[in-house]
This record gives structure tokens, sequence and C-alpha cells, in this order.
């Protein structure tokens, strides 16, 4: 049985005479939490939203849940979750609307949505806010609210787009807790993100440099790898690379 | 499909939750047709004006009564035409009506007799209906007058269809009718879809099993919904308070309101596809959209007296066709083919837009 969840072949975008992603290759098995680094404009974004199938590759493969991005992507969008660095959140609508909505367009029944929902209520401790406006909640809030509406359909993989933006250390770190308890229900985690900190929790981690993959492994491989202390070592090393 | 019922409950959400918006799109069609309608009138009620009769006698006597009689005149009697002329200098009267001494002689002889009228046109509009009322007046009271005399031998008969009265009113409501559902179709959809790329939910959305369609399709409905309440609370101001005809079907009514609402609507979305943010949306709905429909759809302005070149543009506002078809339904009750090019054009300016918006919405994801 095929164990990846992701697999990218030679996959390419061009956006006139820029590629913004250029021929890469890179596997995600099932069940790891994967961490897709890359400094802004390095191609994360526009690899990601081929891999959600927003976007057609220009050349090359990709393949998602078993499912091929270019062709399947009503499939694709069954099976996978996504949240973003805003949230995705409706402001004004309240904490029970936005659950029950997301779960309805996941095409969730009623009783799922009321058992899955109150399950949400209950272990973000979120009950007395069941009726709230979302902008009313704090910044935190909002993002593991949206990170269990992200995954309430239990989807085999759920894209995190910097989930973590304009958070603290704690609430963050309270937020990759999070991660780890959906990765034991085995849920693939694909997260991008900018703290360094975070790619270190991370099964394994690829680094974007200008649209190919400049280094791919887990955390320890690839300081050893760069013979470096740290992840951001590994940055700054493939950063010097690129200038030389 | 039951996720696209999810996602129109959504969007009828965001409209109920939204106080500020429910108001604009329940209250402003409601002020914009009271304002309209007791605001913007052509016709006059109760001018000043002025009558200087020389004659004195009992035919000119006669005239005189005729013209208080009507309520639309307040008669001031001047005894001479200096007094006359200062009453008008002055503005207390907007026009002075001289009856000359051989008035009744000359009627009673068959002769062509005339009466002088001096109209103050520093506003045209007012001197030109003021005109029209007298005329009026005077071919009336030729007609009942116990004068057996012929008449002038070619008289001009005006005989008024579909707006006897010259009510302004039968020529408003259907042009508000047309600017109200172009603000709400337009205007508020164009934010509405705006907004949600500007949250990032777009991206959301798009990414869940929802098709691009379902989610432009889902947040246009709630909006035609909003439209067609609005419709009826127009088209029920507009019989009630301002007695307003339907002289042919409302069904008919009904399905041309639904496709204009459909036309704006593809507008809006078009705005959308365009805009980066709200404020843009808005504003090219409001100058874009608003001020031309308003100006050039012949509501207020007829749109036979615009140079040529503005009469080629008010061909590319829907709200020109569309308030023309409404004056067939409201006021005429024409037979279908009467107002069928109207419709076919307005059927084509909604596919129009609407491959067009589509168009873009792809672009924009791929």
């Amino acid at each position: 049985m095929n164990d990846k969840i992701v697999e990218v072949n030679e996959l390419t975008r061009n956006f006139g005479e820029f590629a913004a992603v250029d021929n890469i290759t890179f596997e995600v098995t099932k069940g790891e939490i994967f961490g897709f680094l890359g400094a802004n404009g390095a191609g994360k974004t526009t690899a990601m939203r081929i891999l959600c199938g927003l976007l057609a590759p220009s050349s090359g493969t990709a393949t998602v849940c078993g499912y091929d991005v270019a062709s399947q992507s009503e499939q694709i969008k069954l099976n996978i979750g996504y949240m973003s660095q805003k949230f995705s959140l409706f402001n004004d609508l309240s904490v029970w609307d936005n659950i029950s909505f997301y779960a309805g367009i996941y095409r969730m029944s009623t009783a799922q949505i009321k058992q899955a929902g109150h399950q949400i209520l209950q272990e973000l401790e979120l009950g007395k806010y069941k009726h709230r406006l979302v902008s009313s909640l704090p910044l935190g809030w909002k993002q593991k609210l949206a990170f269990a509406i992200a995954i309430i359909h239990k989807p085999q993989l759920v894209f995190l787009d910097e989930p973590t933006g304009g958070v603290d250390p704690i609430t963050r770190r309270a937020f990759w807790d999070m991660i780890y308890r959906a990765a034991a229900e085995n849920i693939t985690v694909f997260v991008t993100t900018h703290y360094l900190d975070e790619a270190e929790y991370c099964d394994r981690i690829s680094i974007m440099v200008k649209g190919k993959i400049g280094a791919i492994g887990t955390p320890q491989e690839l300081k050893e790898q760069f013979r470096v202390q740290s992840i951001y070592d590994v940055i700054l090393a493939l950063a010097r690379g690129e200038e030389q | 499909m039951k996720n696209f019922l999810v996602f129109v409950h959504k969007e009828l959400l965001h409209i109920i939750r939204d106080p500020k918006s429910l108001m604009i799109m329940i209250l402003l069609p409601l002020i914009e047709i009271l304002l309209f309608g007791f605001v913007l009138r052509f016709e006059i009620n109760s001018a000043n004006i002025a009558v200087y009769d020389i004659a004195k006698q009992e035919l000119s006597t006669q005239l005189i009564h005729r013209l208080e009689g009507g309520k639309r005149f307040k008669i001031t009697v001047a005894n001479s035409m200096p007094e006359a002329e200062n009453l008008l200098i002055a503005g207390k009267v907007k026009a002075v009506l001289c009856i000359g001494e051989d008035f009744e002689q000359k009627a009673r002889e068959g002769r062509e007799s005339s009466l002088q009228l001096l109209l103050d046109a520093s506003d045209p509009n007012i001197a030109s209906t003021i005109e029209t009322y007298i005329s009026a007046t005077l071919a009336d009271f030729w007609a009942d007058s116990i004068v057996s005399a012929p008449a002038p031998l070619l008289k001009v008969e005006p005989l008024l269809y579909y707006n006897p009265l010259l009510k302004s009113v039968y020529v408003t409501i259907p042009g508000l009718i047309s600017v109200v559902l172009m603000l709400i179709c337009a205007l508020m959809t164009s934010i509405s879809l705006t907004r949600e790329n500007e949250t990032g939910t777009m991206k959301v959305l798009l990414i869940s099993p929802l098709k691009p369609l379902q989610i432009i399709i889902g947040k246009l409905v709630p909006y035609l919904m909003v439209s067609m309440v609005n419709v009826g609370i127009i088209l029920t101001l507009a019989f009630t308070v301002f007695q307003m005809p339907l002289a042919g079907s409302l069904i008919m009514l009904i399905l041309v309101s639904l496709l204009y609402s459909l036309c704006a609507l593809a507008l809006g979305f078009l705005i959308s596809t365009r805009a980066k943010t709200q404020q843009l949306a808005m504003m090219i709905s409001l100058a874009g959209l608003m001020l031309p429909t308003t100006m050039l759809s012949g509501m207020i302005y007829p749109i036979k007296n615009m140079p040529l070149w503005l009469q080629g543009i008010t061909m590319f506002m829907p709200a020109r066709w569309f308030v023309n078809i409404l004056k067939h339904i409201m006021l005429k009750a024409s037979p279908f083919s009467a107002y069928a090019d109207d419709v076919a054009i307005l059927l084509l300016m909604t596919a129009t837009l609407t491959l067009l918006s589509l168009k873009s919405f792809k672009i924009r994801f791929k």
C-alpha cells in the first residue's frame, strides 16, 4: 500500500517568463508533520496552491491523497483541510455559525455537525461563547477555532499556511499541541511557517529557494548535512550558497 | 446541493446579522421612494399667478373663476399692468395673465382673441408647466363656455394618454425601481464578494468542495431575494401612497424586475472581480452605476433632449430599457411585442455581463 499522501514529480509552474515553482520533486508520508519553509517569494504559496487544486501546473505531476492535482481537484478538495494566516473565519458570524457553515460545505450531516461541533466547543472550552461573534474572540482563540474547523471533516491532509502569524510564543506553543493531536489522529499536516523554532517541531522539513527545493529531510538530518547547530544556520547556509 | 444551501444560509446570516447593511437595503429604498415621490415632482400645486383683467366682463370673470377653481393656481388680481409686472419681478407670482378689453367681443364674433401670458422663466420647468396648465384650462373653458361661437378654426386639442393628469410620480416610480434594484444588487453583491476576498475566506471557500459556480450563485441568491422584497415594498408604496396604476400584468412586472435584478447582480459580480477592496467596489458601484442610472435612464431627464453622444451611452444602461418596459407594463398595458426588444436587450446584457465576470473570476484564480 502506498503510504505517500503527497507525491510531487518535476513540478513546474510558470507565470510568463518567471518560474515560480521550478522543477520540484518531493514526497510527504501519511501521518507526518511536514514543514514547508522558504523566504517570501520562494514559491511556497504557488506550490501550495497547486497542491490544493487552485492552480494548474505548467508541467510535471503531483498527486494529493492519491488524486491528480490537474484532473481530480474535486476529489482532492473533499479530502483536505485548509487554514490560512488570516484564520478564514467569518467575523460577523457566531462561533457556532462558523462551525456549522464549514462542516456543512464539507457535506457533513446535521447529526455529524452537531456531534463534531460540540466536541470542538468542549475541547476549546468555548461552550459559553457558542453564540458570540467571532470578532469578539481573542486572536489565540480564533486561531485554535480556525484550526479545529479546518479539520472538522477529518481530512487526510491539512494545509496550514503560516497559521501562527502574529501570535505570541505561548499561544503558538499551545497551537502546536493541537497540531500534534491532529497528527496523532492520523491527519497529515503540511505547514508553512517563518518561525524557525516551529521548523524544529516538524517531522521533516523542506526549504524552498527561488522556486527549487534547497534542502529536504528531518531537522536533525539537515543540521548534520550542513554541519550547523540550528535550522536558522541551515537557512543562512542555503542563502549564502545562493549568493555564491 | 446541501452544501450549496448551507452557503446560501450563511449569506443570509451575513445580511441579517449586519444591521447596517440591512438598514441600507430596506430603509434606503423606502426613504428614496418617499423622497423622490414627494419631492421630485414636475407638476405644480397652487402656483401664484396674477391676473390683470382689462375687460372685466362676464366672460373674463368666468375665466378667472375657472382658473381659481382648478386649485392649481392662487390668483392675485392686479389693477394695472405695471402692478402685475411688479408682482412678477418681486417673485410673488410666477406668471401674469392679461385679458384684453375686446376679449369677450372677439370671442362672440368668433374671431381670434388672444390673451397675454407673462412667465417667470428663471425656472423653465415651472414656466412651461404653468403654460401647459393655463392652455389646458383655456381649452376646457372654451369647450364648456356659454359662448356658442366657434373657437378658432385650427385648434390643437391635446389628448393625454396613459398619464392624463401628467403626474410625475408615474415617471419617477419606474425610474426609482431601477435605481433601488441597481443599488441593492450591484452595490451590495460587489461589496460582499470583495469582502470575502479581503478577509481571505474566498480562498478557503475555493479550496472547499464548493464549486466556484455554487459560490457565485450562493452569493447572488440572497441579494436577489432581498431585491424582490424591495420590489414588493416599492410597488406597495407606489400603488397605495402614490396611487400608481398597474395597467398590465403583475406577473410580467415581477418577471422583468427579476431579469433586471439578475443583470445588476452580474454587474456587481463583475465589479467584484476587478476591485481589490471593498472601498473601491463601493466607489465604482456608486459613482459608476448609481449616478448614470439616475441620470441616464430617462427617469428624470428625457433621453431625447440629450446630446447624441450621450444618447449613445444611454444604450448601455440596463436601466434605460428596464424603465421603458416598466412604463409599458404599468401605464400602457402594452402587449409583450411592444417591449420584446427591450427585454431581449436586457437578456443580452445579462448574459454578456455574466460571461465577462465568470471569465475574470476564473483568471483571478487560475
